[in-house]
């Protein structure tokens, strides 16, 4: 295979888009749906085929030139690289289960051609993202990927609530983005290109001030599409959407965005040490804010949407930690297991007969399926970084080069990492407690699962529990085959002496035993919710809302209000009001002279005249005196 | 025998106060006209005098155009009333205020 065939990549789930898109409704249902499906698989192979591509310096393929004035010189690239084929064919491979999955889940929804044309876009979208070579293209797929994610969440639009949860999420990451933008534009006035090599290239020669405030710009772009602190408040409402979207988008996907944005810039933003602990400290923030929130979460998509948010913010604080492997191992286990966890969600809340309150579940292992409880049981000790599953290995990398990390304030987030992976523990097997066991506590009717939703769930559970293997530590005899992959764009290489390496892995043991237990303690047995100040505090996502509310949302409404009702209704529409009525009533007086009969004007005359002779009298009279 | 200018002029005036008295008082939209067209011999007659007094021909030239003109307006004044007595049946001025404001 040519290397300049590398745009069948993207341009298979854009095609399949565009043809969804535009005649989507007119094709045969069978057609669209099987289309969609395999865009997405064909990426996938293409992707494998090609990843002989990746190796060394990677491949660069210009497809088009996009812009080329003067000094910005913008050209449709592709990169493909070690940094982008993971994540590629990560991307890709779930993106097909997922698909397939979908396929199942929306077959009583009549407006499948609208669905799979945005999630075929947004395949695309992330594509672009991943394999773009310049920053422009790149901000293209990263607007994009925020289109599809608005047009999906608001996808059962007739709900009003629907369609404001996906307004939220659109406006919430646009300030992120602005933020990207004003970076890329910094970025390219500072380097004057936009290439991403060269801008990496060049990095050591960009003044230490400016790098500060760049990847400040940069974390705060990356916060808004990863749900970090301070622009998370959309991610839990971003689940009224369809599941395959949650699990897509909203968690294997989009929302790693950002971590993959700081991965692919990261000679740029590991330059600067206060960069480097922003992004440690949103990341840890991030981490512990959203395990104390899915502790208290009712509804099963929302305690894993916090669970999401979390486990972005340990691949933040990995990046922070100066780890590129940790983060991208990370994000690619997180990818597997969330998945699956979101699609075997799904399936239950089917069988719930579309009840989405734990509370209200209970006693689904016998309910359903069998194979979905240990689906869901392999997504979830993964989660929770149950020993030797995929999880464990790179929660507990990450944890590691937090604490080996040669600034001694990196102790304090490295205990922040532990603290959070017990609340992880915790709150991951109260879901599984809440759900599996016990008694069925539900009224619904549940629906047949279709096989489409039961099968794909099988390999990521897989891929989730021996995920491991793509970076195990040389301590359990592993090869770091992710770290070696990445070579010279790795990072920082993680080294710590065997026994604190044995002591690390001892703790988080010990931690994951301990969540279990005081999980298996409190919900073995079902016990109703207990509703007290604490519980609708964090329920409610710590009044993120209601802070957000408070500090941005009503002072702009008063502002609006006194712009509207203070300046523009009083003061110049009263003013302008006010004169016009003065000219309305002198005008009145002046059209009494206008009768309209020619006598009066020719009288008007006749008094002209007069008055010029009396005049020229006058004059003459005057003239007469000198 | 020359009639002096100092009487013509006073003659024209008088001649032209006449017309406009016409014209201001008289209610009937032929009797202004008429009133005019009294106003515009006046003026006539001083241009002619004065042409006489400074003995130049152009003063009399000018009249001839006026001569003309007037029978134009004359035409267009008369077409007029006639469409004014079709509209209303009456020729009295006031009674045509269609553009009172």
């Amino acid at each position: 295979m040519s290397e300049s065939l590398l745009f069948l990549i993207p341009l298979l789930p854009l095609c399949c888009a565009v043809i969804n898109m535009l005649f989507g409704m007119r094709l045969p249902r069978l057609f669209a749906e099987i289309m969609a499906v395999t865009g997405v698989a064909g990426a996938f192979l293409l992707t494998i085929l090609f990843w002989g591509y990746a190796e060394g310096e990677g491949t660069r393929v210009v497809i088009f030139t996009w812009l080329n004035s003067g000094a910005v010189d913008v050209s449709f690239a592709m990169n493909f690289d070690r940094l982008a084929a993971p994540m590629t064919l990560m991307v890709t491979g779930v993106a097909t289960l997922i698909h397939l999955y979908a396929v199942g889940y929306m077959h009583e929804e009549n407006d499948y051609a609208r669905f799979f044309g945005l999630l075929n876009l947004f395949v695309f979208a992330m594509l672009a993202i991943i394999l773009a070579d310049n920053l422009l293209v790149l901000f293209l797929g990263w607007e994009g990927v925020g289109l599809c994610s608005y047009g999906l969440i608001g996808f059962w639009y007739r709900k009003l609530e629907n369609a404001k949860a996906g307004t939220k999420a659109f406006l919430v990451t646009r300030v992120g983005d602005v933020f990207l933008a004003i970076a890329l534009l910094w970025l390219f006035a500072a380097t004057g290109t936009l290439n991403i090599s060269e801008i990496n290239a060049q990095a050591a020669s960009i003044s230490p001030g400016v790098v500060i405030v760049l990847s400040l710009l940069l974390l705060l772009g990356a916060c808004g599409k990863s749900a970090q602190l301070p622009l998370m408040t959309w991610l839990a409402d971003a689940m009224a959407g369809p599941t395959p979207v949650s699990a897509l988008i909203h968690a294997a996907t989009m929302v790693t965005a950002g971590v993959y944005l700081l991965c692919r810039l990261f000679p740029l933003v590991s330059i600067s040490t206060v960069g480097m602990t922003a992004i440690t400290a949103i990341g840890a923030l991030t981490a512990l804010y959203a395990a104390t929130c899915a502790m208290a979460q009712r509804e099963i998509k929302r305690v894993l949407a916090y669970s999401t948010m979390s486990q972005v913010g340990y691949m933040f604080m990995a990046v922070g930690a100066g780890t590129v492997t940790g983060a991208m191992f990370h994000l690619l286990t997180h990818a597997f297991f969330k998945a699956v966890l979101f699609m075997a969600a799904g399936c239950v809340i089917h069988l719930a007969g579309d009840e989405n309150d734990i509370y209200k579940m209970g006693g689904m292992a016998r309910r359903g399926p069998v194979e979905l409880f240990w689906v869901f049981l392999a997504g979830a000790v993964c989660l929770a970084g149950l020993p030797l599953t995929g999880g464990f290995f790179s929660k507990d990398g990450i944890l590691l080069a937090l604490f080996t990390h040669p600034d001694p304030t990196y102790r304090v987030f490295w205990l922040i990492g532990v603290l959070t992976a017990l609340l992880t523990a915790f709150y991951t097997f109260r879901l599984v407690y809440l759900v599996f066991a016990g008694e069925w506590r539900g009224t619904g009717h549940p629906h047949a699962i279709p096989l489409q939703m039961r099968w794909p769930l099988w390999p990521l559970a897989l891929l989730g529990l021996i995920g491991g293997m793509l970076n195990l530590p040389a301590l359990v005899g592993g090869d770091e085959m992710l770290h070696h992959w990445y070579g010279d764009l790795a990072g920082r290489a993680v080294t710590a002496s065997h026994s604190t390496e044995w002591m690390l892995i001892g703790f988080a043991v010990a931690i994951v035993a301990l969540g279990w237990f005081a999980a298996h303690w409190r919900y073995r047995n079902y016990r109703p919710p207990v509703e007290n100040r604490v519980s609708r505090f964090l329920l409610n996502g710590w009044q993120s809302d209601a802070l957000v509310d408070c500090l941005l949302v009503r002072p702009f409404t008063a502002m609006a209000r006194f712009c509207s009702s203070g300046c523009d209704r009083s003061l110049f529409d009263g003013t302008l009001e006010g004169l016009a009525k003065m000219a309305t009533r002198y005008s009145a007086l002046l059209v009494q002279l206008a009768t309209g009969r020619a006598t009066t004007y020719l009288s008007a005359f006749a008094w002209g005249f007069l008055v010029l002779l009396g005049w020229f009298l006058l004059k003459l009279v005057n003239g007469g005196g000198h | 025998m020359m009639i002096p200018f100092g009487h013509a002029l006073s003659f024209a005036a008088a001649l032209f106060v006449l017309g406009l008295t016409c014209v201001l008082l008289r209610r009937q939209v032929i009797m202004i006209l008429i009133g005019v067209e009294i106003m515009l011999n006046a003026a006539s007659l001083v241009f002619v005098s004065a042409s006489a007094y400074w003995q130049q021909v152009d003063g009399q030239v000018f009249v001839i155009l006026l001569m003309a003109i007037t029978a134009a307006e004359v035409a267009v004044a008369l077409a007029m009333v006639v469409y004014l007595w079709r509209r209303k049946r009456t020729l009295v001025a006031d009674e045509f205020n269609g553009m009172s404001g």
